[in-house]
């Protein structure tokens, strides 16, 4: 069963949501739904104590990536 | 726990006649039942025939027999966010039955025509061995595996996916993905959960072809 929600963002929000619908070619649910799934993830796995990191493509910078 | 979403028709190969076949998204015990107390035995019986004539599980397409049923029913019904399961019910039997994954790290594609782009990642798929060509002399009902491929089509469809799909396939069961399904063969794993087994996907391009023959 699905359920429907409303989502208030601010412009700048909204707009950032449109561009990347557009880029990635999804509607916005499926947008937020791909968000959701990563975030839960990423949220999972420092959970577990784990680090997630991101890397320069150069691989000469490598941080952790940090979320709320 | 289990809701009926389509129907579709397979075909009883001792008749020659389509039968109608209820699909479900969830699973219950029922289906459990079926698999422990119709499917396990059968595979147990041909194990062990494989093992004194010298043959190995591909050879005789049961390479899955092991598979335990009851624990990934378990690990998805505590992780609907991204598990979906999929039973294929005909002749008052479960038929063939699908677990999908839609987030985490095999959910991203590795085809060349669109890599990285999301897709439904098939855990498992397993259609009854009584069905299995080389598992028993006189399959029963044929269509059940195809059937769950296009249900794994139909739900990236939904999510947005473009009807990609992606899996690991055991063995045995290369060529009917590679052949009969027309996905696309990209390697073996090199290392991983994974590693040692081919990887398998169907492009979007793909997967409208294959949603548009009739079968």
């Amino acid at each position: 069963m699905k359920r429907t929600m409303t989502l208030n963002l601010s412009d700048a929000e909204m707009s950032v949501l449109d561009a990347m619908c557009e880029e990635k070619g999804l509607s916005k649910t499926a947008l937020v739904r791909q968000a959701l799934r990563l975030y839960k993830s990423v949220d999972d796995r420092l959970a577990r104590g784990e680090k997630v990191f991101v890397e320069s493509a150069d691989k000469s910078e490598k941080v952790e990536l940090m979320v709320l | 726990m289990k809701e009926l979403v389509d129907r579709v028709f397979l075909l009883n190969r001792a008749t020659g006649r389509f039968e109608d076949a209820d699909l479900y998204h969830g699973l219950d015990s029922t289906n459990l039942a079926h698999i422990e107390g119709r499917w396990r035995p059968l595979f147990e019986l041909r194990r062990r025939e494989a093992k004194a004539s010298l043959q190995t599980l591909a050879e005789v397409n049961a390479e899955d027999a092991h598979w335990e049923w009851g624990k990934k029913a378990l690990a998805a019904l505590n992780d609907p966010f991204l598990f979906d399961f999929f039973v294929l019910e005909c002749g008052g039997s479960t038929q063939a039955i699908l677990m999908t994954r839609k987030g985490g790290q095999d959910c991203f594609s590795r085809h060349p025509e669109h890599q990285r782009l999301p897709l439904i990642y098939v855990e498992f798929l397993a259609t009854a061995p009584w069905n299995r060509p080389k598992l028993v002399a006189e399959p029963t009902y044929k269509g059940a595996g195809r059937a769950l491929v296009g249900t794994a089509v139909s739900l990236s469809l939904e999510e947005e996916f473009g009807g990609r799909i992606g899996l690991h396939s055991l063995p045995g069961a290369e060529v009917f993905y590679r052949d009969a399904i027309g996905m696309t063969d990209l390697g073996a794993d090199s290392e991983g959960v994974h590693k040692g087994l081919r990887y398998f996907e169907l492009s979007s391009r793909d997967a409208a072809t294959f949603l548009s023959v009739q079968h």
